[in-house]
């Protein structure tokens, strides 16, 4: 077991980084997305099932779609393609 | 003794095919392909290795949990690949330099 | 001598001063207008000339020199303030007692008396619902208060574009071939919005009552599974997310639109204020509520922690769903 529990600690730190690295911000999106599924995995093994419900509910459900939403009226998303083009 | 070597199997099964689709999602250019990959694999893999689980746990009430999840998996993956293949196609501009069109209507954007 | 330097001090603090000698063809200024009442002179103008023109020499400035220098020192300001806070930060962590010590500050007897009697007292099985709802229910009042604030707040922020609100409803309608909407210009994805997805309606129909009976589920089960107000709360805002995808905003609107979302979640958190909010002022905790806990391990029991997680169940649904909505569309 505290294997697992330091291949997520260190796959963790490794998202929180890739967050901030990140150039597109869908890319960080997705990527802060798989951080707080990792986190919500991570609650389940510390044995608090309930916070691990609510990250999972919130951190990678809700939060994102908040996030894409506001990159869609901001505009970033047309943006970023028409740049790629 | 049979029961743990059919659960290994299974399990270990489940994850090269696991295995199998993240080397193909970066393995793949087209997004297109990459869904493919991962949804065909993700929903066999999963299934394999929540199968190997039951198999291991014995008919209980967590093996019915994990039927459930089985269930669910497989109702709201596809719909999630698909939902993502869909708008891939509506707004991705030069798609036709990928792969080729069959209009079957002629008003392409209604129909999609 | 002495006088001398008297007179050079003089000189000095009169030059300080502004009273030194001038010259014989100086121009004053002209003298103002008399303060007559209700003929106060608005002073802003001239200083805000003044604003404008530092602000264009110092764009000017920034244009010719300044980003250049900035541009470069900014990074590495910015990587030396990350590893000084990277720094401060491992040296608490080496000031920290040892995790799980006996004699950590956090190891006091509020800890050992909610292990001991939170159950009893409670009447929660759950015993971090039972500390949350029933002795530190003030704090999540709090909680619940401050995520209405914020939907109110964004509420306020994005509803502002409700005046277009015909314009949009004109593409639910009629799709791509709106009129008004293509004269708008601005290249839109307007199909993003148009609700048809068969396969979606379908296991939409199959999923959203499973996940409203497990949100429920999660919110009255909250004292004694894990789970409670908040956790149930987000899982219903899913399936009403999930129902708006599916089924377009429309369909959410026959039973979730404005009013009712200021109505159950004012209502909601008016029903809390009354229940625990008496602690505000008599300063004691919760606990003689007047309700009996009942037998632990019931459903109907633990006195008033069963209605308090369905209010903030109610409040967080109707807010994260709102947020949604006026994220997507601009209107609950």
């Amino acid at each position: 077991m505290p294997v697992i529990e330091w291949l997520l600690l260190i796959f963790l730190i490794v998202c929180a980084f890739a967050v901030s690295v990140a150039k597109n911000l869908l890319n960080s999106v997705i990527i802060f997305m798989s951080y707080s599924l990792i986190m919500a995995v991570i609650w389940i093994l510390l044995q608090a099932p309930d916070l691990a419900i609510t990250e999972a509910a919130v951190g990678a459900g809700v939060t994102s779609i908040l996030f894409f939403l506001a990159l869609r009226r901001v505009g970033q998303l047309e943006h970023k393609k028409e740049d790629e083009k | 003794m049979f029961r743990i070597i059919f659960a290994s199997f299974l399990i270990f099964s489940g994850l090269f095919i696991l295995g199998v689709a993240t080397l193909g999602i970066f393995r793949f250019e087209a997004m297109l392909n990459r869904v493919h990959v991962a949804a065909k694999c993700d929903t066999l893999g999963a299934l394999l290795v929540l199968s190997g689980l039951v198999v291991l746990s014995g008919l209980n009430v967590f093996s019915l949990k994990i039927l459930l999840v089985i269930a669910f998996l497989w109702l709201t993956n596809p719909v999630a690949t698909h939902l993502t293949a869909r708008a891939e196609v509506r707004t991705n501009k030069n798609l036709d330099e990928i792969c080729d069109f069959i209009n079957l209507d002629e008003n392409e954007g209604e129909k999609i | 001598m002495r006088e001398d330097i008297k007179d050079l001090l003089n000189k000095f603090f009169n030059w300080i001063i502004g009273n030194g000698p001038r010259p014989e063809n100086e121009i004053l200024p002209p003298e103002p207008p008399p303060d007559l009442p209700f003929t106060r002179r608005n002073s802003g103008r001239k200083s805000r000339f003044h604003e404008a023109s530092i602000n264009e020499r110092y764009n000017e400035w920034v244009e010719l020199h300044g980003l250049h220098i900035f541009s470069s020192l900014y990074t590495w300001m910015s990587v030396l303030t990350c590893l000084v806070i990277i720094l401060l930060l491992l040296i608490t962590v080496t000031e920290l007692p040892p995790f799980g010590d006996e004699h950590n500050p956090a190891n006091n007897e509020v800890v050992l008396r909610y292990i001991k009697t939170g159950a009893r007292e409670t009447g929660a099985k759950n015993i971090v619902a039972g500390m949350i709802l029933d002795y530190r229910a003030f704090d999540t009042f709090g909680e619940s208060a401050v995520l209405f604030t914020a939907a109110v707040s964004v509420l306020m922020l994005l509803g502002a574009s409700r005046r277009n609100r015909t314009c949009e409803k004109n593409i639910f309608k009629f799709g791509i071939t709106s009129k008004s909407f293509l004269q708008r210009g601005p290249p839109l994805r307007v199909h993003i919005y148009r609700q048809d997805d068969m396969i979606l309606r379908g296991i939409a129909s199959i999923s959203i009552p499973t996940i409203l009976v497990m949100g429920c589920a999660i919110i009255i089960n909250g004292h004694l599974t894990p789970g409670g107000g908040f956790s149930g709360g987000a899982v219903l805002s899913t399936a009403l997310i999930l129902a708006a995808n599916a089924y377009g905003f429309d369909h959410v609107h026959y039973f979730f639109n404005e009013r009712t979302f200021i109505f159950s979640s004012s209502g909601s958190l008016i029903i809390y204020a009354l229940a625990k909010g008496y602690s505000f002022f008599t300063g004691a905790n919760h606990i003689p509520s007047g309700i009996p806990t009942g037998t632990i391990g019931n459903i109907l029991s633990g006195g008033l922690i069963l209605p308090l997680n369905i209010c903030v169940g109610i409040v967080v649904a109707g807010t994260l769903y709102s947020f949604y909505a006026l994220f997507s569309e601009g209107d609950i």
